[in-house]
């Protein structure tokens, strides 16, 4: 499972963290890694 | 009307799993001000025999269409008054639940006046949904008695072997030459320490 | 073995593959590819002839390279079928027939250069998939050598050396020289519980394959030093931790630690490791005439055609996911489709026969039935209303739907393949299929009805029928508490949730909403609450461009037994929701009926 060299933005609509992961956004569970809230949107980079 | 609909919704105390912690009759006076429900009683356990007769005695009674039934998880008894109307006559489908036990009266045990005003809430969320349930029609289909196993390994050969035994006709799929798979590769086997083959 | 050869009811194809799977539980229509074996197996009595006298020599397969076979060969002597066959890439004969030695050789006249494959349909109304899994290939971690140092082998290739049927018939001697080892090692979790070499997951059988392996060669060379390298011995099954402690008595040394590399000895083919015992807090070094990797097991990789062909879906280490971990575990998400043995997960043989057996009872619940019946909650399409966009077949994860947006053919739904997520009605934006049982105007007026009284204190919360509303119910269950302010309407799968739900729900005046489901790789849909995902971020950026704080609308992933969690993200959320004001609820009522108007005009 090598996780995609791609780096996406995600910002945390909980507590506000903004982080970035290489994780692919569909696949794996996102997370957010200081509040570990669900609630994580992808920014940035409009389709 | 054919078509007029007639609402029945059931407010179970469960014990005092419900009437413990809100106000049933309040319930169900509300419920029966609701639009297009007919009638609503309250039952000391929904569920259990005298519980399911009622809903019945008042599909026959009153010509219900819907019935809802407030009391716990649809996860929980769902299936028992699906079966319950559908001996009635009714088609299964027609029933809603509203969930005033797992998702009110054990949630808000310490307050019994906002646990009343929530379940009279998940009792008209359920009556609108209600009002909109169709009738549906669960289709059948043949089914072939023939199974097909694939990959040969010990695995597959124990799921074919139960099979063929069990009178169903077995195509058992192998890629390599000959079954056995990585199994047969092996010296002996633990915790036996007998030969795999 | 035997029994599968001649039993009435089973019909084996061997050197065959699956090429086509269509139908559906009850009526599954399968091609399989019948490869040309280009010796009539019926004919053949395995005497052996042919092989004598075939000038091939190539790598044998089940002697893992400890040996050659001929191109014509059987692959073991207890083979079933019991008959040889030719490999025709290794014959000389492949293209011309130039060799035709075994022909001649044949007495019974069973070889035929002539055979092709053959293509068998068959009508079936239930599938077992046992497809197995592939060994780690350790030539990837060099530090060990492998390859590189003759006398470092395999597990696998130790149950060849010690087999009594094997190359060295039963000898144990290392391949270098074959000289009798006198030290040997043995490197555990070669492949597995490593998160940068080979697989994160533990391989479930290598410690009692070590154990078992390390007591057959005390029983045959009492004199042999054995050393086990490891991180932690796993004897967790009946009977193991006797053969664990039984090994120990033996004489066979534990040590708690892995070795960094391994180094040769060119001269005597002996190698030399360093390791940190952990337990003893010392350097060892240790001089080995024999190394064994105990090596891992992973997914197969040639696994991706059987999982495409009867959608299934895998976790993440690669192996084929169950319906339910629990509750289903060897139904696949494919109704009538079963798995059993290593295809799921790494185990042992009696795991394997166990759960073998358990998929043989679950198919034969379908197979004894004359009919099945199909829960009535599944897709229907209004063919006037469907512009073949096809965006309906792209999120169905069992590939229900037919469609073609070139041909202007409008969505079919083959009833017995759905499941009933309701991704497709959630993701039609002409309303063109619903789900029946749960239709959008159910919904909508779940919604309206929640918010018909005091909205600005109400939360919405959309949970999914498996897990986030059996977490709600859990919650009850314990008698967690938590603020009355909640109003759940259920979803069969998160992916039901249209985004219009969400939109109404805030244009009624719902201050917060949440959105929840099954963990990622939980969904009871196979994959469908990752539209969810794709909808929640589409949802989000709709809400910031209305000019809506997009921190209104939450998502959680909830199990069924996370009733804790349930209870902390609802007194998070309606604390959230105490936060909105009323000018802010009245302002996103405003913009979502201006944006309304605005696509009327």
């Amino acid at each position: 499972m090598t996780p995609t060299e791609k780096q996406s933005k995600l910002k945390c609509m909980r507590c506000g963290h903004e982080y970035t992961t290489s994780d692919d956004l569909i696949k794996v569970e996102r997370a957010c890694p200081k509040c570990r809230s669900n609630s994580v949107r992808r920014v940035g980079e409009k389709k | 009307m054919a078509d007029e609909i007639r609402i029945g919704v059931f407010v179970c105390e469960c014990g005092l799993n419900i009437a413990g912690f809100l106000d049933c009759g309040e319930v169900r006076r509300y419920a029966e001000g609701l639009e297009n429900v007919v009638v609503s009683t309250v039952n000391r356990y929904t569920c259990a025999d005298p519980g399911q007769q009622e809903i019945k005695k008042k599909i026959r009674e009153l010509n219900l269409n819907r019935v809802v039934v407030a009391s716990c998880s649809p996860r929980l008894h769902e299936p028992t008054f699906r079966t319950c109307v559908a001996e009635e006559g009714l088609n299964p489908y027609l029933v809603d639940m509203a969930n005033i036990r797992e998702q009110c009266s054990w949630v808000h045990s310490t307050d019994r006046k906002a646990a009343t005003e929530k379940a009279k809430d998940i009792v008209r969320i359920a009556v609108a949904r209600a009002r909109l349930l169709k009738p549906q029609k669960e289709n059948e289909i043949p089914v072939t008695d023939a199974v097909l196993v694939i990959g040969g390994g010990i695995a597959g050969i124990q799921a074919s072997l139960d099979l063929a035994n069990a009178e169903h006709m077995v195509y058992l799929v192998e890629k390599q030459p000959s079954i056995g798979g990585v199994m047969a590769q092996l010296d002996k086997t633990f915790p036996t320490m007998d030969c795999s083959i | 073995m035997k029994d599968v050869g001649r039993h009435p009811r089973i019909k084996l194809m061997t050197l065959s593959e699956v090429e086509d799977v269509s139908g559906y539980v009850g009526n599954f229509n399968v091609k399989v590819r019948r490869k040309a074996r280009y010796v009539r197996e019926a004919d053949c009595t395995a005497c052996g002839e042919c092989a004598t006298v075939c000038p091939v020599n190539k790598y044998n397969e089940y002697e893992v390279g400890l040996a050659t076979r001929n191109a014509i060969y059987i692959p073991f002597p207890q083979s079933i079928p019991s008959s040889y066959v030719i490999n025709m890439a290794d014959c000389l004969s492949k293209d011309v027939i130039t060799c035709n030695k075994c022909v001649e050789k044949c007495q019974k006249r069973c070889i035929d250069f002539d055979m092709r494959d053959e293509i068998v349909e068959l009508k079936v109304g239930a599938v077992v998939v046992a497809t197995g899994m592939d060994v780690y290939d350790p030539t990837r971690l060099d530090e060990y050598g492998y390859t590189r140092f003759q006398n470092v082998v395999t597990s696998l290739e130790l149950e060849r050396l010690i087999n009594a049927g094997g190359p060295t018939g039963g000898h144990l001697v290392r391949p270098g020289d074959t000289k009798a080892p006198k030290r040997i090692g043995f490197i555990q979790c070669v492949g597995s519980r490593s998160h940068n070499r080979g697989n994160p997951y533990c391989s479930n059988i290598c410690c009692m394959v070590t154990i078992k392996n390390s007591l057959l060669i005390k029983e045959h060379y009492p004199d042999t030093e054995i050393t086990v390298f490891y991180i932690d011995i796993r004897a967790f099954g009946k009977g193991f931790e006797d053969l664990y402690e039984r090994s120990k008595r033996e004489g066979v040394r534990y040590v708690r630690g892995l070795p960094e590399h391994i180094e040769e000895d060119p001269s005597t083919g002996s190698l030399r490791l360093k390791v940190e015992n952990t337990t003893a807090g010392c350097i060892e070094e240790h001089e080995l005439d024999m190394v064994v990797l105990a090596v891992g097991l992973e997914a197969r990789k040639d696994g991706d055609k059987i999982r495409h062909l009867l959608s299934l879906s895998q976790t993440s280490d690669g192996f084929l996911a169950e319906s339910h971990p629990k509750l289903m575990p060897v139904d696949a998400p494919t109704r009538g489709v079963f798995l059993a043995g290593c295809v799921e997960s790494p185990k042992d043989i009696k795991d394997s026969v166990t759960q073998a057996s358990a998929a043989a009872a679950r198919a034969g619940v379908i197979l004894s039935s004359d009919k099945i019946k199909l829960d009535a909650a599944i897709a229907v399409v209004d063919k006037e209303k469907c512009t073949f966009c096809e965006l309906c077949v792209q999120v169905c994860p069992y590939s229900a739907i037919s469609a073609s947006k070139q041909n202007k053919i409008a969505a079919h739904v083959t009833e017995a393949m759905c499941a009933g997520c309701g991704s497709c009605a959630a993701e039609c934006a002409f309303g063109a299929i619903s789900l029946r049982h749960f239709e959008d105007a159910q919904y909508m007026a779940q919604i309206e009805a929640a918010l018909a009284e005091n909205p600005q204190d109400t939360a919405i919360v959309f949970a999914c029928n498996w897990c986030s509303y059996a977490a709600a119910d859990l919650t009850g269950t314990s008698r967690l508490q938590y603020p009355p302010n909640i109003r759940i309407i259920r979803t069969m799968c998160s992916a039901r949730v249209n985004e219009k739900f969400v939109m109404q729900a805030f244009k009624l005046g719902a201050p917060v909403v949440l959105v929840s489901g099954c963990h990622l790789a939980d969904c009871h849909y196979m994959a469908a609450n990752r539209s969810t995902v794709k909808r929640m971020d589409r949802l989000w950026s709709r809400l910031e461009r209305l000019g809506i704080r997009p921190e209104r609308l939450q998502l959680e992933w909830m199990s069924a037994a996370e009733g804790q969690k349930f209870a902390r993200v609802m007194a998070e959320l309606d604390e959230r929701r105490s936060k909105v004001t009323p000018e802010e609820i009245e302002q996103t009522r405003k913009a979502l009926e201006a944006a309304d108007k605005k696509k009327v005009a």
